[in-house]
């Protein structure tokens, strides 16, 4: 055991060091922030399960907000209606969004990327006027106020202990997302590492050649969606207890565009891509909101129009460099980093031992 | 004779593999050159550079022209038709179209582009068959009769044909070769000729490269490398 | 039946709307490979200028078309500046470029021209006209007119002429039109402005979409008749299922894109894509 600590790749003490510091800095900052940060690992979550779909399995969904929808639905329904505990009803919200997410991956089978892409997106604009419609299941569009988050006595008394102040539901809301986002992330890491993982990218690459290596096509297409599906359910779900009041405003399409735009620029195809882009498709426009209105070069009289517009340019310019600098995304980035460090390290190192270095780069 | 197309040691690669260590070779005016040599020598490379596909040290100079810096789509333009591996059809369009695309930079007026389709039509006569349907259509060899005719349009001083065998049965590669041949006397049009089939190839050109992990291993007239047993043993394979 | 007939004909209206803008999207795939997420803020900020100048006093018929050249250009400005840097990226990073992209049009439009929602003037009378026993206002037959005669002009533009070959050449296979001596980034950059230009003609977004699917995204034609379903079909559905009312319209304009998806993926009048293995 410790001989296997002791050779544990690099990669291996970074996740522990960001499992400690998820773990550990809600105690270091306000109850507020830990409810921002909650709701970041919940998108953190949907993207991830987006990241199964469109960065392992290689289809697209501009529409996961709608399992999202569903999810918290089904939760929010089971909590309201049939009394249940909330925190019984994620897992079951979660199972039921990804049998959802299978049927539709179905009828998905028949579609090439780009019509996929299209038929997801009026999935997505067209789940706020559908969960409108059974009011007296969804309360309309005046949607469903949860039950106050009650954090049990055991939690509070851990929370005391160690901190020696008393825990806020905020804290509370985040560490159970935090589980939930442990969990489903070393879920995440196992599928692609393991049988289904390898066949989904095979059939991301090629999908006649998986074909003819004996892959089950439909079969691990539509377990993607799934599979995809579940993760957006339980986010869904886990969005309900964060902020205590569900309606169909809460699911724009903009959620759906949100999470894909946090999947790519994360990083499509890793498993850290989905925790940065979730922070970042959460903060940036919440940064970008903020950080308008503090300029005090904008001259007074504009000011007004350009705390309206800013946000939305900030956001815009700052998505599209992002996108230029690193196309594929951060984690690609970093990974691009990191090789060429290590690259310029051997140089030294071969300089150093009196090795001729490699052919001159000529490209 | 002099050279139309030089390449002096050069030398490129993909990222930081590199691939090519340093080519030399020369295509005479109106001349056909094969360039022989095993899967991952470096010919598809070799004619990539040429038409800048990738970047390279070293010199390439065309009709005395140094091919430095230079855009693919001019490089084209000054007379070098490239058929790439996979041929580069255009599977979207109609046959038609894709003839259409390669006069469409000609500037020798409209009688003049008719008369090269009339004679295209005459060597592959079934493209005029199938002018209408969409080049997804074809079968591999009728892509590469299209491939071939589109450059033949193109009016190039130069050819760059990469593996027109490749996938194709022996009588089609056959005719083709004939077809290429002809299309060389007429118009005094210099073809460079990758081939992985080298008797095919040392038949019809009149000098050969042999490329090996990217260099030029043995250079000479064809004919020569024909009647010669340890390079066609050592190189060759066959 | 009166009523009935009426239905169809403003169906028929507000799809004609919804076909230009399909063909809009359809045309910009064809001449770039891509879907444009921006198509519709950059039709909105044409719409803007257009406006403005109309409120300066320019004629209708002189603002037409300086706005559609203005889009040209700033469509051919945005592929430039943005498009072009990431032209080698994977493919769902220029879908997120065009979304950012959104944003920021938006936001700019926001900042030059204010949130307040304006009617736009139109040359056209808003007084009905009976055609067949049902009544159409002289607006809606205008705008059906105009955006028929500029989408007839980009389609033979495209489909007749040297460049429109070598646009689509371009947009579909860049490595091998290169070897043909076609311009490609060039002829990109001239798709954006032609697909933002058009654009211009029209608005509303998802129906347009709804429309390019049914008809088949590559088949100029399907977008016109899949506009004109899609039109017809959601209007009969608000008019005659209560169910459906106002704003579950959307939803049929859904479910008419997933019945044909399924029965035919590539849609009404798309060609099927054939694999050689």
């Amino acid at each position: 055991m410790l001989q296997r600590i002791r050779t544990a790749p690099p990669r291996y003490w970074l996740v522990v060091v960001v499992v400690l510091f998820f773990a550990g800095f809600p105690t270091v900052i306000s109850s507020f922030q830990a409810g921002q940060w909650a709701l970041a690992l919940i998108l953190a979550i949907a993207i991830m399960g987006l990241n199964i779909l469109v960065g392992y399995s290689g289809q697209l969904s501009l529409g996961h907000g709608a399992f999202m929808a569903f999810g918290a639905y089904a939760s929010a329904i089971l909590a309201h209606r049939y009394k249940m505990d909330y925190l019984v009803t994620i897992p079951i919200a979660g199972l039921l969004t990804g049998m959802v997410g299978f049927l539709f991956g179905v009828p998905a089978l028949r579609l090439s990327a780009l019509y996929l892409a299209l038929a997801t997106f009026a999935l997505a604009v067209v789940m706020p006027s559908l969960i409108k419609r059974p009011v007296g299941l969804t309360g309309g569009v005046q949607g469903i106020s949860l039950p106050p988050v009650v954090v049990p006595q055991l939690a509070k008394d851990g929370f005391t202990m160690l901190t020696g102040s008393a825990m806020t539901s905020d804290q509370w809301v985040y560490y159970v997302t935090f589980a939930y986002a442990l969990v489903l992330f070393w879920l995440a890491w196992n599928l692609v590492r393991h049988r289904a993982g390898r066949a989904m990218r095979a059939i991301r690459d090629g999908e006649v050649a998986a074909a003819a290596s004996g892959i089950n096509i439909s079969g691990y297409k539509t377990l993607a969606f799934g599979i995809s599906a579940l993760y957006a359910g339980i986010a869904g779900s886990l969005l309900g207890l964060a902020t205590g009041y569900i309606s169909p405003d809460t699911f724009p399409v903009s959620l759906s565009i949100q999470l894909l735009v946090g999947a790519v620029v994360g990083g499509l195809a890793s498993i850290p891509g989905p925790l940065l882009g979730g922070i970042f498709a959460y903060f940036l426009p919440i940064e970008s909101n903020q950080w308008v209105p503090t300029q005090t070069w904008i001259p007074s009289q504009i000011v007004a129009t350009v705390v309206k517009a800013g946000p939305a340019v900030t956001y815009g310019v700052v998505l599209i460099l992002l996108m230029i600098f690193a196309p594929n995304g951060i984690v690609g980035l970093a990974t691009a980093g990191y090789n060429r460090l290590r690259r310029r390290l051997r140089g030294a190192a071969d300089r150093e031992s009196g090795h001729m270095p490699p052919d001159p780069q000529t490209v | 004779m002099s050279a139309l197309l030089e390449l002096e040691d050069v030398r490129c690669g993909y990222g930081p593999t590199s691939v090519l260590h340093g080519v030399s070779l020369a295509v005479p005016e109106g001349g056909i050159v094969s360039l022989l040599g095993a899967n991952g020598a470096g010919k598809t490379t070799t004619l990539r550079a040429i038409t800048g596909g990738l970047r390279w040290l070293g010199e390439i100079r065309f009709a005395g022209r140094s091919l430095r810096r230079m855009h693919t789509e001019d490089i084209v333009g000054v007379g070098i038709a490239h058929v790439p591996e996979g041929r580069g059809i255009l599977t979207e369009l109609t046959v038609d179209e894709n003839l259409k695309l390669g006069a469409h930079r000609r500037k020798d007026g409209a009688t003049a582009v008719r008369k090269d389709y009339d004679r295209v039509f005459e060597y592959f006569p079934v493209l005029r068959e199938r002018r209408n349907l969409s080049a997804s259509t074809l079968s591999g060899g009728e892509q590469q009769m299209l491939a071939i005719a589109r450059a033949m349009l193109m009016q190039p001083r130069l050819m760059l044909l990469d593996e027109p065998s490749l996938g194709l049965a022996p009588l089609v590669v056959r005719s083709i070769f004939e077809i290429i041949r002809t299309f060389n006397q007429a118009d005094h049009v210099a073809v460079l000729l990758v081939e992985q089939n080298a008797r095919l190839a040392l038949e019809m050109s009149t000098d050969a490269y042999v490329l090996e992990v990217g260099r030029v291993a043995v250079k000479g007239a064809s004919a020569e490398l024909k009647g010669n047993e340890s390079v066609r043993r050592s190189y060759l394979g066959y | 039946m009166q009523e009935f007939l009426q239905q169809i004909v403003s169906g028929i209206a507000s799809g004609g709307i919804f076909a230009s803008l399909a063909l809009a999207l359809v045309l910009i795939y064809n001449a770039m490979g891509l879907v444009n997420f921006a198509q519709g803020e950059m039709a909105m900020l044409a719409t803007f200028i257009a406006f403005t100048l109309v409120d300066h006093g320019v004629s209708y018929w002189i603002a037409f078309p300086v706005t559609l050249v203005v889009a040209f250009a700033g469509g051919i400005l945005v592929q430039r500046i943005v498009i072009r840097p990431v032209e080698r990226a994977p493919i769902l990073t220029l879908v997120i470029v065009t979304l950012g992209l959104a944003t920021l049009v938006n936001g700019v439009a926001g900042f030059i021209f204010g949130y307040v929602p304006r009617s736009f003037p139109s040359p056209f009378s808003a007084q009905t006209v009976n055609l067949l026993g049902a009544f159409v206002s002289y607006r809606d037959l205008g705008v059906i007119g105009v955006s028929t005669v500029v989408l007839l002009l980009i389609y033979l533009l495209l489909q007749r002429t040297t460049i429109g070959l070598t646009m689509r050449a371009a947009a579909h296979h860049p490595e091998a039109s290169r070897l043909l001596g076609v311009h490609v980034s060039w002829m990109l950059a001239l798709g954006w402005g032609l697909a933002s230009a058009v654009g211009a003609v029209s608005g509303i977004m998802v129906y347009a979409f709804a429309a390019a699917v049914l008809g088949g995204i590559e088949s100029p034609l399907g977008a016109v008749v899949g506009g004109l379903i899609v039109g017809v079909t959601v209007n009969l559905a608000g008019a005659y299922i209560p169910f459906v009312g106002g704003d579950l319209q959307l939803a049929v304009a859904l479910a008419i894109i997933i019945a044909v998806l399924v029965i035919k993926p590539n849609g009404l009048f798309g060609r099927p894509s054939v694999r050689r293995v």
